[in-house]
């Protein structure tokens, strides 16, 4: 399975990568964007099973990159690893068509709950 | 503009707490030890500002040696490998974990900026339109670390009135 890790931060990149192993998802295909444009881009090309993408990135924000997908057809599996998490945000989110909103600081123990019913 | 809320110490250290427990103290062994003064804490400034219904910053402030410490503990590597990029990145990083949880406990309509750090002392960091409204300071393996809330002066004084 091909996973699309979106952040601005380096350093996020590599605790979701490494919180993605210590919950469980070993071997799996890490594909990584640094800004939102990357993430749409890399998102389309190289097709991967499910999109793990901060929200407040430059060029363009996490769910621009969402809306932008679904609006052209894509149904990727997509969903926000986030420290904003208010319920307005939230529910712009969920009617993006995101599967999943998780809030930074996060543990493997969320990455569990959250990841095993869609890569599990 | 109205204000509904103001940040206090207890919201930064809720969201601070739940920051050790993730990734800097995980086992729960080395908790951030609470000071009356943040002095020490100037060698390296992260802040990300927050505009929309609130108005100000969020800054972390730590001295170089926690800063290391830090980066170690979110990068899984020792202190002395961190680079001046390692730095930059993880407290930026800190910054907007920080912020973005202050958001949410601010009203609607509010928006966090990218992180912005400064490798320099707390002289070199001035922030003219707003006041310090509450500031968590402490030592963290014997290093100064602190986070601060600057709110628009604009809304102190509404607040005042």
């Amino acid at each position: 399975m091909k996973i699309l890790i979106a952040d601005d931060s380096r350093v996020m990149r590599q605790i979701v990568t490494r919180t993605l192993r210590q919950a469980g998802f070993d071997g799996h295909d890490l594909v990584e964007a640094a800004d939102g444009r990357q993430a749409y881009d890399k998102a389309v090309e190289e097709q991967p099973d499910l999109v793990i993408s901060d929200w407040n990135m430059p060029e363009m924000t996490g769910i621009e990159v969402l809306r932008a997908l679904r609006g052209g057809g894509n149904d990727v599996k997509f969903g926000f690893v986030t420290s904003e998490c208010t319920q307005e945000m939230q529910d712009q989110a969920e009617a993006a068509g995101a599967h999943f909103f998780i809030i930074k600081p996060f543990t493997a123990e969320r990455f569990s709950e959250v990841f095993t019913p869609l890569i599990g | 503009m109205s204000v509904q809320y103001v940040p206090t110490v207890a919201d930064l250290n809720e969201i601070v707490e739940q920051v050790w427990a993730s990734y800097l103290d995980p086992e729960g062994v080395n908790p951030l030890i609470p000071v009356e003064s943040a002095a020490d804490a100037s060698d390296i400034h992260a802040s990300v500002s927050i505009t929309g219904s609130w108005h100000g910053h969020v800054v972390v402030a730590c001295s170089n040696a926690a800063g290391k410490l830090a980066a170690a503990a979110f990068l899984a590597m020792e202190p002395e490998e961190v680079t001046e990029a390692d730095l930059i990145d993880v407290l930026g990083e800190l910054a907007n974990i920080v912020g973005g949880n202050v958001k949410s406990m601010l009203p609607a309509g509010c928006f966090v900026s990218l992180p912005h750090v400064v490798s320099a002392p707390a002289q070199a960091n001035h922030w003219p339109a707003a006041v310090q409204v509450c500031e968590l300071a402490g030592l963290w393996s014997g290093e100064s670390i602190a986070f601060s809330m600057w709110q628009s002066r604009e809304l102190t004084g509404e607040a005042a009135a």
